[in-house]
């Protein structure tokens, strides 16, 4: 079976990687590279717990093949926060109570810089259409919600060229 | 302390592990790892009962990077069944097969892909047998015996008392009566009867059961995702024949609970083929794995209620069902609590309930968050609202004349209600607008319950260690599933001791270093391991100010720390400073403890009631009557907290209480064919999503600081349950005329029952 | 979690099409995997041998040719979601895209590798088919036009021969004074009816009726009797013909009863969506600036 070369960039950092076709994005991920803030859970591409940014874009971890990632860019949990820094949707989860047991946050603030990135200042609908793929059994959503308009609200204030 | 002069309790500070989470940093089981790791996979049966004839395990043997390939037979250990009300569950099935997923042969190989390739090779011979796939068929007078003989379990001091009824599928029947209940139907001015039913339902954490097993030495070393480390520790324990002492079980946080991870689960396959292969495994299921492994009751309830014409009620007889699947689990105490709990928080002067946990053969059924609450709620809340149209009465007025009042008994013997339970039913009307004009072809509907909270002949310990520099290390065995316990025991120390809550660190529970805790249940923790960490930080800091008064000169008694430090006069002196003045070092330690035991009633369930977890809910809707969808505008939650610790997580457990109740009420259950659970992933059972959000989902937290635990505190997390399914089921009465009696109410139910009651069919409550 | 297979990546449609050929039932047609993947990660399915088609040029974008949409087959639903051609001359196609799964699916699933999937719960196959889409197949030397109701053949089966693939799909545009609309309805995860609409008006008649109606039966297909009853008819006396119309179309969706529903219910669901989506239709059309 042959295995495929390959070039990806995850967090910033390049990583010259040889994988089967078979594996798994976030096996890649996890495995691979010990970005264990990746996690799994339904393997069905139902929760969004997985959910990392292939080139900015919100995709499936456990259902994406790895191979898929090269020559691009993939962007994690891990790689948010600048140092001690936490992103603003980081900090907006923090403050508004949006997580509990904390297994679908990852996942949920990569679908949410996803989101803000594309619609800099969704409305409530907006955000449950686009959310609606992201499952948290903890929160009831009401505090997620909240911590994404919020976020927005902050991020769109920021002055251009952050790019974040 | 009055709740004015809190500084840190009742604050709605940062959660201890939120920086974590949100960065990718927090570590669970399922991300655990070992030198040496190997990983199981189970073979389970794929069907609901039958004879096993011979499992065939050498083809998976011999198959690349296997370690082991083991039957029941080939476990290394004393004792195969384990349980925590009878040791009726085998670690893998033993001669027969009792549901379909239980697990019948485990592999283990040095990869997770080894392992699943090397499963396909195993081959189970059976003899399928007639199965009994539902409570009902169960207890057929000509059913067969699912356990013709069970062992109790002897665990815990509340199920010594356990009462199965020999030859039958029963194994566990409470039964109480109080009263007079022929005169009590002799005055009646109306006896209203119902069915009522409430669907099995999947956990469905995010986080899928993992476990690590380790064995060393003589001892056993397990990670898991579990809410129960200390009774996980002595079941594992009787299996191995191992003093507790050589038994460690650790949990990391977990993701998420709701009860799917109480008692004993998966623990010792695990650890049984960590024996057996003398290497680590990690035993990590899928979320589909989860749905065959553990699942709330399927209930069903026959209610009968008598009232006078005022609406006062005079009787209930409640007789309630549960199925509670292959294995008992925590289902005599689930059935115990539900028939407890059934009537409602009323004064009622005639009961008689009766409540069966039913063996069948479908997977095994336990503790799921409201632990009976809902299920008995959705009937006996349903059927308070049938009255109150019957007899033109407001359902909020029916309520509140019959709601128990703070001071008055439940159940003669068992702690009185203490709290004010008209008042949370009132501010829940208010909030949702009840006397408010209704548009058109919109309802309401209220519904109140109440839990006897906290568990029942529980203890905790803990320790609370003052370090040298004045860091505090909080030593509790409660378990951090995402309700906060870690950050309201932090709290909690802190405004005991008067320290700062950032020099405040909650280690994770680990029964070698964690003292004995009861587990992460019942809504206990905040209250019972609260007041054991209060008074463990209580004997630290009496210890402290001892110090002090030798080093400042003055009276303990004249002392108190407040921000970290002790001042007397002009001097002050850190905490740090008193401690290393003490041991002449930057070294040494105060070390307070601190442990909650139960008391003792002549209540019903031979237990004092900690406290009453109560809970009200109000719902309007819109329906669309041409789909029968419901569409759910407003909810409103009202929890009676006592003292919240940390009000924001207070409200958060809340709302996803509520959230939880409202998966179950419009759209959320198993489906169960014939044995064959159809819907085990998220393609095919619905969880609530984001879409589900009401425009307006409020809670109400009422603190009149009258709990028994810190600072007034009560628990809390489970009530939200209670009340959504009959609140919502009322609304949709009041908006179209018809009722629901069994859940969810989805939309073709509700097409159904307009079409019906268009079409003059009897609606199906009314008799 | 899958089990090995190979990789090709043909850089034509010709490779492709003599790669399936070789390799036969052990080889499939890989675009996003939003449904290949899953269904191998299962076990419900194995391939040896997976050929990519994202790496054959010019198999996915949108083109507007004289007015009629041309969808590479390896397009994405987010591409369509979001693309200004689709919002602005297709908007009905453009919200049923968004519509589809969830964001993380639209990322990377294709239409199609949807089309081709044939999974009975799904949207776009109902809707193309009242624009009377249809579908490119090509082979290696050869290729065909069919139309795209005639690509589904039964649940997660397509008349695709061993050696062919889809490699685009055409949507013609509705006459002038037409819309058309897509509703759906569902409590899991797929959806459980969809029903599809394309109405022209002329004259304050109905010029020309089109029905769709998916998720209920093994695949989805054009209720041509059920269109016929509301041909012709004025506008403003559609309503027993709508009635009819849908009890027509229920029959005819050979609904069974599964999860999702009732066929009973299921069938009912398609008389109330078809009247709901036949007036939003007649909302567009009366919303839009006449032509």
């Amino acid at each position: 079976m042959k295995e495929i070369a390959m070039t990806v960039i995850v967090n910033g950092d390049k990583h010259d990687l040889t994988v089967p076709p078979h594996e798994t994005l976030i096996e890649c991920l996890r495995d691979r590279l010990g970005l264990l803030g990746v996690k799994k859970s339904c393997d069905v591409q139902v929760c969004g717990t997985c959910t990392v940014l292939l080139d900015d874009r919100p995709v499936s971890a456990c259902t994406v093949l790895a191979f898929e990632a090269r020559g691009r860019s993939v962007r994690t949990i891990e790689g948010l926060a600048r140092g001690d820094d936490l992103h603003p949707v980081q900090e907006a989860f923090v403050e508004h109570g949006a997580l509990q047991c904390g297994f679908c946050t990852p996942g949920m603030i990569m679908a949410t810089v996803a989101l803000i990135n594309e619609n800099p200042r969704p409305t409530a609908d907006e955000v449950k259409h686009y959310m609606r793929g992201n499952i948290c059994r903890c929160t009831g959503y009401k505090r997620i919600l909240e911590a994404i308009l919020d976020a927005s609200r902050r991020m769109s204030g920021a002055s251009a060229g952050n790019g974040r | 302390m009055a709740a004015d002069r809190l500084t840190v309790v009742g604050r709605a500070v940062p959660r201890l592990d939120a920086r974590d989470k949100v960065t990718g940093a927090a570590r669970y089981v399922s991300d655990l790892a070992l030198p040496g790791l190997t990983h199981a996979k189970v073979w389970r049966s794929p069907v609901p009962r039958a004879r096993i004839i011979e499992t065939l395990t050498e083809r998976a043997a011999a198959a690349p990077g296997v370690l082991a390939v083991c039957a029941a037979a080939d476990l290394p250990v004393k004792r195969l069944y384990f349980g925590p009300a009878y040791r009726d569950q085998p670690i893998l099935a033993h001669e027969v097969i009792r549901y379909a997923g239980e697990p019948v042969v485990a592999v283990v190989a040095d990869t997770e892909r080894h392992a699943q390739a090397a499963l396909a090779l195993v081959d189970v011979r059976y003899e399928e047998l007639p199965a009994a796939t539902s409570a009902e068929q169960a207890l057929a007078a000509n059913a067969s015996l699912i356990h013709p003989e069970i062992e109790r379990a002897g665990h815990f001091r509340d199920l010594s008392g356990l009462r199965p009824i020999p030859g039958t599928n029963v194994c566990q029947h409470y039964a109480y009566q109080r009263g007079d209940l022929a005169h009590a139907l002799e005055d009646a001015d109306l006896v209203v009867e119902g069915v009522y039913r409430y669907p099995a339902l999947s956990h469905h954490a995010l986080e899928p059961h993992c476990v690590v097993a380790r064995v060393d030495g003589d001892g056993l070393t397990v990670w898991a995702t579990t809410q129960h480390p200390f009774p996980v520790r002595r079941e594992l324990a009787d299996v191995f024949d191992l003093p507790l002492a050589a038994v460690q079980v650790v949990v990391p946080l977990i993701g998420g609970a709701f009860g799917g991870k109480c008692y004993t689960k998966t623990e010792p396959l695990a650890a049984a083929l960590a024996a057996r292969v003398r290497r680590p495994v990690r035993l990590a299921l899928s979320m589909e794995e989860n749905a065959r492994t553990i699942t709330r009751h399927a209930v069903s309830v026959v209610i009968k209620t008598a009232v006078t014409r005022d609406g006062t009620l005079l009787a209930r007889e409640c007789d309630v069902v549960l199925d509670t699947g292959a294995y008992a689990d925590i289902g005599p105490r689930v059935a115990t609590k539900a028939g407890y709990r059934a009537p409602g928080p009323y004064r009622i002067p005639t009961l008689r309930i009766d409540a069966k946990c039913v063996y069948t053969n479908n997977v095994p059924a336990g503790a799921y968050r409201g632990y009976g609450v809902p299920q008995v709620t959705w009937a006996g809340e349903s059927q308070m609202d049938v009255i109150a149209e019957r007899l033109g009465l407001d359902p909020l007025a029916l309520r509140l004349k019959n709601l128990l009042k703070r001071g008055e008994e439940y159940v003669a013997g068992d702690t009185p209600i203490d709290g004010d339970l008209a008042e949370g039913l009132e501010q829940t009307a208010r909030a949702v607008g009840w006397t408010a004009p209704l548009a058109r072809g919109r309802g309401r509907g209220l519904a109140c319950a109440m839990k006897d909270g906290g568990g029942t002949h529980s203890t905790s310990t803990a320790i609370v260690r003052i370090n040298a520099d004045g860091s505090v290390d909080v030593l509790a065995g409660s378990v951090e599933a995402g309700q906060g316990i870690r950050t309201a025991l932090a709290q909690i120390t802190a405004e005991t001791l008067g320290v700062p809550f950032a020099s405040v660190v909650v280690a994770a529970p680990d029964t070698s270093v964690t003292p004995y805790d009861w587990g992460t249940s019942a809504s206990r923790s905040t209250t019972i391991m609260g007041l054991a960490v209060q008074e463990a930080a209580r004997d630290a800091r009496e210890q402290v100010l001892i110090l002090a008064a030798t080093l400042l000169d003055a009276e303990a008694s004249m002392l108190t720390i407040r921000d970290g430090a002790i001042a007397h006069g002009d001097r002050a002196m850190t905490v740090a400073e008193v401690i290393s003045g003490h041991y002449g070092l930057v070294g040494g330690e105060v070390t307070g403890v601190g442990s909650f035991v139960p008391g003792k009633s002549a209540g019903s369930l031979g237990g004092a009631t900690v406290f009453w977890e109560s809970g009200m809910g109000a719902a309007e809707v819109d329906v669309d009557r041409e789909t029968g969808a419901i569409e759910l505008l407003k909810y409103i939650s009202a929890a009676d907290v006592g003292q919240a610790i940390n009000p924001r997580e207070c409200a958060a457990q809340d709302e996803g209480a509520a959230m939880q109740g409202i998966g179950p009420a419009l759209f959320e259950a198993r489906v169960n064919d014939a044995g064959q659970l159809v819907n085990p992933g998220l393609i095919d059972y619905r969880v609530p999503a984001f879409t589900d959000l009401p425009p307006t989902l409020e809670t109400v937290l009422i603190e009149n600081a009258d709990g028994p635990g810190p600072f007034g505190a009560k628990g809390v997390g489970e009530s939200g349950t209670f009340c959504v399914a009959p609140a919502i089921g009322s609304a949709l009465t009041q908006a179209t005329g018809v009722r629901l009696t069994e859940l969810p109410m989805t939309p073709e139910r509700v097409w159904r029952a307009l079409r019906d009651a268009e079409r003059g069919s009897l609606p199906p409550t009314l008799k | 979690m899958l089990r090995p297979f190979e990789l090709s990546e043909p850089t034509s449609v010709a490779e492709a099409s003599e790669l399936l050929a070789r390799h036969g039932d052990a080889a499939r047609i890989y675009a996003g995997g939003t449904e290949l993947i899953l269904a191998m990660k299962e076990g419900l399915v194995h391939y040896e041998h997976l050929v990519n088609v994202k790496t054959i040029p010019g198999l996915a974008g949108v083109r507007l040719d004289a007015g009629t949409l041309r969808l590479g087959a390896a397009t994405s639903h987010r591409a369509l979601e979001r693309d200004p051609l689709v919002r602005q001359h297709f908007p009905a196609v453009a919200r049923m895209e968004a519509d589809v799964a969830n964001v993380r699916v639209r990322e990377v699933g294709t239409l199609g590798g949807n089309l081709c999937f044939a999974e009975p719960h799904a949207d776009p196959g109902t809707l193309l088919q009242v624009f009377d889409a249809t579908a490119r197949i090509e082979k290696k030397g050869s290729a065909r036009t069919i139309p795209l109701e005639g690509l589904f053949v039964g649940p997660f089966e397509t008349c695709l021969e061993g050696d062919e693939l889809l490699t685009e799909i055409v949507v013609p545009p509705l006459p002038s004074r037409s819309a058309a609309a897509y509703l759906k309805f569902g409590f899991l995860e797929r959806p459980s009816v969809g029903v599809a609409v394309a109405v022209t008006l002329d004259d304050g008649h109905v010029a020309d009726a089109r029905i769709a109606v998916g998720c209920v039966g093994p695949v989805p297909r054009r209720m041509r009797e059920a269109e016929a009853e509301l041909r012709g008819k004025p506008r403003t006396e559609t309503g027993a013909a709508l009635a009819t119309a849908g009890r027509i179309a229920g029959r005819a969706a050979d609904a069974i009863t599964d999860l999702h529903g009732s066929a009973e219910y299921k069938e009912h669901l398609v008389g109330v969506l078809l009247r709901r989506a036949w007036d939003q239709a007649l909302a567009a059309i009366d919303g839009s600036p006449r032509r």
